[in-house]
């Protein structure tokens, strides 16, 4: 039998079987049941990516089967090839959507089944920062579980988001392996055909971050093949129903790698064959060309970006170090280069195994940097890394900043033999590679001693405030230059952020000192200084300037942006922002909502809805992805306004951001605790009317402005 | 339907030469085209191959009413006579191409006008060879080697040493067929002597000869063409370049290098590099110097200097029609004696380099390898100088031309398909890879384009019409000579737009290489190449070379050496299939022994296939690959 022929085979078997299962299903519930996946913008995503066509019943699935077999055409081609195995794709997302039908909740624990848009949008940025440098489709398992378990296990020592299919779920689960978002290993069912739900992970991504066109499918595959670094790793034995899917997801630009002999073929980089599945892992990162960003750290557990979103729980805890109850903090510090030893990490104070266990103790730990390039103002950049690189290491949880940090080591690191002295290890490593042009020489001090850190706390403090002074000095005014912010472009090829002081990167994560260090560390490299000597309009923050760098950037896909407005020229966004601001044409005034708030807003849109408005460097006019930051910002929407025209937010938001935006209005508008009068979920959700009611009850300045010149 | 819209269409490139046609009607030039007009319709005796004049007793010319010559030769025997000493012609050629290099190779010299660029390659084809390389100076190794290779051309004993090169089956096919090639100029000599009067008239053993003729051509004289000119002037490797006939300059001195030999073009392009001719070429008023190519010599130094091609045989006027060439430089082969009268016409100089190609209105420079450079210096001066006697009037150069990536030897192929191989499963430096796509059916075979144009074949449309037609079904192509300038002209070579126009399979064999579609792997003599690839994948595949789902193609051809070449693709085991007559329709025998299935088929496995409806050979091809995996269970 023929490559071929075997996608053609298990094309048709998927094909026979989707037909049979949704004319059962129009028979119990009849042609108008809807049909949805929960959390998601894009109705069925794998068919609505490849076809343009949304699919809301079964009548209207029924109706799709023609344009699904229009794709099974015959020839000895690869087109063909690749046309049914896509087709199969799209019939097991049918299958899989059916599972959903009225209202079941068809997947429990393990198994996550589908998979929401606030998944994807969580990958954005760490798939654009190489955090994630790629995803491990695995499919099936080895005869031995033990060898299932270690296969997983590499890829998450690389950070590689691992996909589970079919057995491989139970080897992890039996392993006792932890599973989820968080860790980066999602398991998606025991059927072959939830595979698709990792499939829909990356064509959405297409949709969100790269602004494909829904049904255009020369632009979705590209985009799949030049820009998600996904591989499947299928084992043994392979059915025809499998090599269908092998075919799809080669269309799509991943490899797939298999210890399967049977009537197998090879096809460079794109179907390997690997008998040695102890390999597997090296052989997928060389076929999908992924090279990983390697730090070695001298310490006795794993680090790895996977282990960012670990949870330390309190029974499994050795020591905490609580800055809630004792003196703790975290600093960095520029000296002169004779001052510090480079390498050189003090422990001063007790080592763990000399502290009882379930401990809250009091630590604090500076670095020293020293460095012909370094500058004062990077300090904060580094400090703002800490949080992300201490919980890389596997057994560690940190949360929290400055002298409110928190460390959970758990009692398996302790096992293991991990020290205080591994933190140093770590924020010594990280530091010299991830800012190698301005460090030059770094040393760390870990203080475990109560006393001596009260001491230290208050000298740090006198820092903290010293800093704080010059960041509320530092304004869009105050500053000669803005930054360009591209890192997304890996990703989203035609947005341009333009980093100020007072407008951080919409994804949250790049401040205008992040910026600038990273256009020192790397002047080629995605931060490039923006001018800004010729202002066009103040008020709408509009620079010729900013235009050349946004025309330049995005390769001529943006001609125009502002800095300050949400109707005129609105900054683009990639896709991966933190929250996202429409209008309300009732209050005249914006509503906001964020990735972490799933329900309805008053606009009858949901996050994931609202956000498939803009993202891919698109302009929506009325609709902006920022970070949550900016929402305190005088310059927020100031062309319009300001934040007084904030009228709705999910209260979880409201209390993030309450401090700061409080601050913000009093100022500009006169108006204390401000943040109450924005409506939230408690007061309305869905109907404006409820919501226009609230404003007037609280007398919300938004009310007495203008109406929006839309 | 695909869109082909980047590509320029044939009709794009008759309009240019139109456009330049109209440049020489101003002047009264003579062109190819109005001469095709006086010369048609052809006789029809010479085109079936029914003529004989080997004797003063005819010429003989066979009809129904004259069955047999006044010697009693029967119609199979004179057309197959006349068959072998069409071959033998092109045996010639390009072996005494091939012979020029080897004596090239002996007068090379460290600080001489000729080096050793490529010493391993020179290494390694001695140890092929048997030649003792331990503590030997590269050049006392090159000048053994010259003399070694020199010897293969009148041995008096045994046969090719590159006869050794292809697999087992092949050699063993040649054996019983006894056509494994000797002494190449024996080969020669010994078709002149089975073709005298009352000699061979048995048409078998003619077409026997043909064959054994054809392989020492190519696995003896082109073969040591190729490889030494490698050894001295680099082994191809991809580079980028543009073709056709926009690529003259206006504001520059155009020389114009045509012909074969690459002893002269290298030359050429190395002292039209040089500061002080750049210097004096801008105190004529030029803003420097521009060489382009014509024909083989464009492949020669596309492939390993990313010179501009400006066209292919048919091309050879236009060239001079621009009114803006300062010179047009040949050394031997498909050069049209009808240069002379043309560049008469205009300012342009002709200059003709190799006594092996002496032509009226030339200025002869002869070219030897002492005086090489001297001479190339002299010539790329009397083109600067010539530059001021440029009618301006007449300067007409369409703005036509097409990015292309050039240089894929079967070196550069290797490399291309290692980056493709994995290093946790892969061995390097095989050609596994592609047998890996052949196997699977992501591509359905391969296809070897060669050969010339022909005016009997509107120029370039077989050529470019059915690489379409399988780049479309997902067949890689490799290409030579003008059936390589025809592809780039078009755009097949544009390593980013071609891709577009292939295959699904085709497309992702093309994305994941980096490659065009088509590749092109040198000049005519550069066919030994595809011989060599060819055994290579046979080896790596473990099949036999006629298994492979692999056709030769050559839709224009017109020479002799394209006989030849036809000869020894088949002989190698790789179906040929050609869109002009080889003159041989007269004999029913003859045409049996060439394309019947119990011909030359039987002696090694592959014969030709003659059609000169394009689409309906396009189809054949495709068929003979599918049958190809049908038998193979692909």
């Amino acid at each position: 039998m023929t490559l071929f022929e075997r996608v053609f085979g298990g094309n048709d078997y998927n094909y026979a079987r989707t037909v049979a299962a949704i004319d059962e299903a129009i028979a119990t519930y009849g042609e108008a049941e809807a049909v949805s996946f929960p959390g998601t913008a894009y109705s069925l995503p794998c068919y609505y990516a490849v076809t343009g066509v949304k699919i809301t019943n079964l009548g209207e699935m029924k109706a799709a089967m023609a344009t699904i077999k229009e794709k099974m055409t015959r020839n000895n081609r690869l087109y063909d090839a690749f046309e049914s195995g896509i087709a199969s794709a799209l019939c097991a997302e049918f299958l899989e959507a059916l599972k959903y039908l009225h209202g079941a909740e068809p997947y429990t624990e393990p198994e996550m089944g589908h998979l929401t848009d606030a998944f994807v949008r969580n990958l954005g940025v760490p798939l654009v920062t190489g955090d994630i440098p790629g995803v491990a489709v695995i499919i099936g398992g080895a005869e031995d579980p033990a060898e299932t378990v270690e296969l997983v296990k590499s890829y998450q020592n690389q950070g590689i988001l691992v996909s589970l299919t079919g057995d491989c779920i139970k080897h992890v689960h039996d392993a006792g392996m932890k599973t989820g978002e968080n860790v980066r290993v999602v398991p998606l069912g025991y059927e072959m055909q939830s595979v698709i739900h990792v499939v829909s992970v990356a064509l959405r991504a297409a949709l969100i971050f790269g602004n494909i066109t829904p049904g255009d499918f020369k632009a979705l595959s590209k985009y799949t093949m030049d820009r998600i670094r996904a591989f499947v790793n299928a084992y043994k034995p392979l059915s025809d129903e499998i090599v269908s899917y092998g075919a799809g997801a080669i269309c799509l630009g991943f490899p797939v790698i298999s210890n399967e002999t049977e009537n197998m073929f090879r096809v460079p980089k794109s179907l390997i064959q690997q008998l040695d599945t102890s390999k597997w892992n090296a052989t997928s990162l060389e076929a999908r060309d992924i090279k990983l960003k390697i730090t070695k750290i001298d310490i006795p557990v794993s680090f790895a970006t996977a282990f960012e979103g670990e949870i330390i729980r309190r029974g499994d805890m050795q020591v905490e170090v609580d800055g809630s109850r004792v003196d703790c903090f975290e600093l960095v510090r520029t000296v002169e280069p004779s001052e510090i030893e480079d390498h050189r990490i003090t422990v001063v104070g007790p080592e763990i195994e000399e502290i009882p266990v379930g401990s809250k103790i009091s630590l604090s730990y500076t670095v020293y940097v020293a460095g012909k390039a370094m500058q004062p103002d990077f300090e904060s950049v580094m400090e703002r890394k800490f949080h992300s690189w201490l919980n890389c290491i596997e057994g560690v949880m940190h949360t929290g900043q400055r002298d409110m940090i928190r460390i959970r080591i758990s009692k398996a690191d302790f096992e293991a033999g991990f020290k205080f002295r591994h933190l140093g290890e770590v924020l010594y490593a990280k530091l010299k590679s991830d800012f190698e042009a301005v460090v030059d020489k770094c040393e760390v001090k870990i203080v475990v001693d109560a006393e001596m850190n009260k001491d230290l706390r208050a000298q740090c403090n006198e820092v903290f405030n010293k800093r704080d002074d010059r960041l509320k000095s530092m304004t869009d005014e105050s500053v000669p230059v803005y930054y360009t912010c591209i890192l997304c472009q890996a990703f989203s090829p035609s947005h341009v952020c333009i980093v100020t002081p007072e407008r951080l990167g919409l994804c949250g994560a790049v401040s205008w000192l992040d910026a600038k260090a990273t256009n020192e560390l790397d002047p080629e490299g995605p931060c490039q200084i923006v001018p800004k000597e010729r202002c066009i309009d103040e008020k709408l923050g509009r620079f010729e300037d900013v235009d050349e760098a946004v025309c330049k950037y995005s390769h001529g896909a943006l001609e125009h942006v502002t800095l300050y407005s949400l109707f005129q020229d609105p900054m683009t966004s990639c896709g991966c922002f933190e929250c996202i601001c429409g209008v309300e044409p009732c209050s005249m005034g914006v509503v906001i909502t964020c990735r972490e708030h799933a329900g309805m807003t008053p606009l009858g849109m949901s996050f994931s809805e609202m956000a498939s408005m803009t993202g891919g460097g698109v302009q929506t006019p009325g609709f902006m992805g920022h970070g949550k930051q900016f929402i305190s910002s005088k310059k927020f929407i100031a062309a319009e306004g300001g934040p007084g025209r904030i009228v709705w937010m999910p209260k979880e938001l409201k209390d993030q951001v309450r401090e700061r935006l409080d601050a913000t209005a009093l100022e500009l508008y006169g108006v204390e605790n401000f943040t109450d009068m924005v409506a939230d979920e408690t007061v309305c959700t869905e109907d404006p009317e409820q919501l226009l009611e609230f404003l007037g009850n609280v007398g919300h300045p938004v009310l007495s402005m203008e109406p929006f010149d839309m | 339907m695909k869109d082909w819209a980047t590509l320029t269409t044939v009709e794009e490139m008759e309009a240019v030469t139109n456009s330049l046609l109209e440049n020489g009607k101003k002047v009264g030039a003579d062109t190819w085209q109005q001469r095709v007009k006086n010369q048609t319709p052809h006789c029809g005796f010479g085109e079936a191959g029914t003529c004989c004049r080997i004797c003063s007793m005819g010429p003989c010319r066979i009809t129904p009413k004259s069955p047999r010559g006044i010697c009693g030769c029967d119609v199979h025997g004179i057309v197959a006579r006349n068959y072998l000493r069409f071959t033998v012609g092109g045996t010639a050629a390009h072996s005494d191409h091939g012979r020029e290099i080897m004596h090239t190779l002996h007068q090379t010299s460290p600080d001489g006008n000729y080096q050793i660029k490529d010493p391993e390659k020179l290494i390694r084809i001695a140890k092929e060879w048997g030649v003792e390389t331990e503590g030997k100076d590269i050049y006392d190794l090159a000048h053994e080697m010259a003399e070694v290779g020199l010897m293969e051309y009148g041995i008096p004993f045994g046969t090719q040493k590159f006869a050794k090169r292809p697999p087992q089956h092949t050699q063993d096919l040649w054996d019983a067929a006894g056509i494994t090639p000797r002494a190449i100029d024996r080969e020669v000599a010994t078709a002149m002597h089975m073709t005298h009067m009352g000699c061979s008239s048995l048409a078998e053993a003619l077409i026997r000869q043909s064959l054994r003729a054809g392989l020492s051509d190519g696995w003896g004289g082109s073969m040591m063409g190729t490889e030494f000119s490698d050894v001295m002037f680099g082994t191809p490797k991809p580079v980028d370049t543009t073709a056709n006939i926009g690529v003259m300059e206006k504001d520059m001195v155009n020389i114009i290098i045509h012909g074969h030999d690459p002893s002269l073009s290298e030359m050429v392009v190395h002292y039209a590099q040089d500061p002080e001719m750049i210097a004096l070429a801008k105190s004529f008023g030029a803003k420097g110097i521009n060489v382009a190519g014509v024909c083989c010599t464009s492949n020669e130094v596309a492939m390993r200097h990313g010179i501009p091609m400006a066209g292919n045989f048919l091309n050879q006027e236009n060239v001079v029609l621009t009114g803006a060439c300062e010179a047009i430089v040949v050394d031997i082969q498909c050069i049209f004696p009808a240069l002379g009268p043309l560049s008469k016409c205009f300012h342009t100089k002709f200059i003709t380099t190799s006594p092996i190609a002496r032509m009226p209105d030339s200025e002869f420079i002869q070219f030897d390898v002492e005086s090489a450079g001297e001479k190339a210096k002299a010539i790329v001066k009397m083109a600067i100088e010539n530059y001021q006697n440029r009618n301006w009037d007449l300067v007409n150069i369409p703005a036509q031309k097409q990015n292309a990536r050039v240089g894929y030897s079967v070196e550069a192929i290797k490399k291309v398909l290692d980056t493709v191989a994995n290093s946790q499963v892969d061995e390097f430096g095989t050609t596994k890879p592609l047998i890996e796509c052949i196997h699977s059916g992501v591509l359905r075979g391969a296809a070897a384009f060669v050969g010339c144009n022909n005016p009997k074949v509107r120029q370039d449309a077989a050529h470019i019409g059915l690489m379409k037609k399988l780049l479309e079904n997902d067949v890689i192509i490799i290409v030579s000579g003008c059936s390589a300038q025809a592809a780039a002209k078009a755009g097949l070579m544009d390593p980013e737009k071609a891709k577009e126009y292939c295959g699904a399979g085709l497309k992702r064999v093309c994305e994941l290489a980096n490659i065009p579609p088509v590749l092109h792997m040198g000049s005519c003599v550069d066919i030994s190449r595809m011989m060599v690839l060819a055994s290579d994948i046979a080896k790596d595949w473990g099949i036999n070379i006629s298994q492979i789902p692999l056709v030769g193609c050559a839709p224009e051809w017109m020479s002799e050496k394209a006989v030849s070449i036809g000869n020894y693709v088949v002989a190698t085991g790789i179906e040929t299939f050609l869109g002009v007559d080889p003159y041989s329709k007269g004999s029913s025998e003859v045409t049996e022994l060439l394309q019947g299935e119990h011909g030359i088929n039987d002696w090694v496995e592959a014969k030709f296939v003659v059609d000169t409806d394009i689409d309906s050979l396009g189809d054949k091809m495709l068929e003979c690959i599918e049958a190809k995996r049908a038998a193979l269970g692909i």
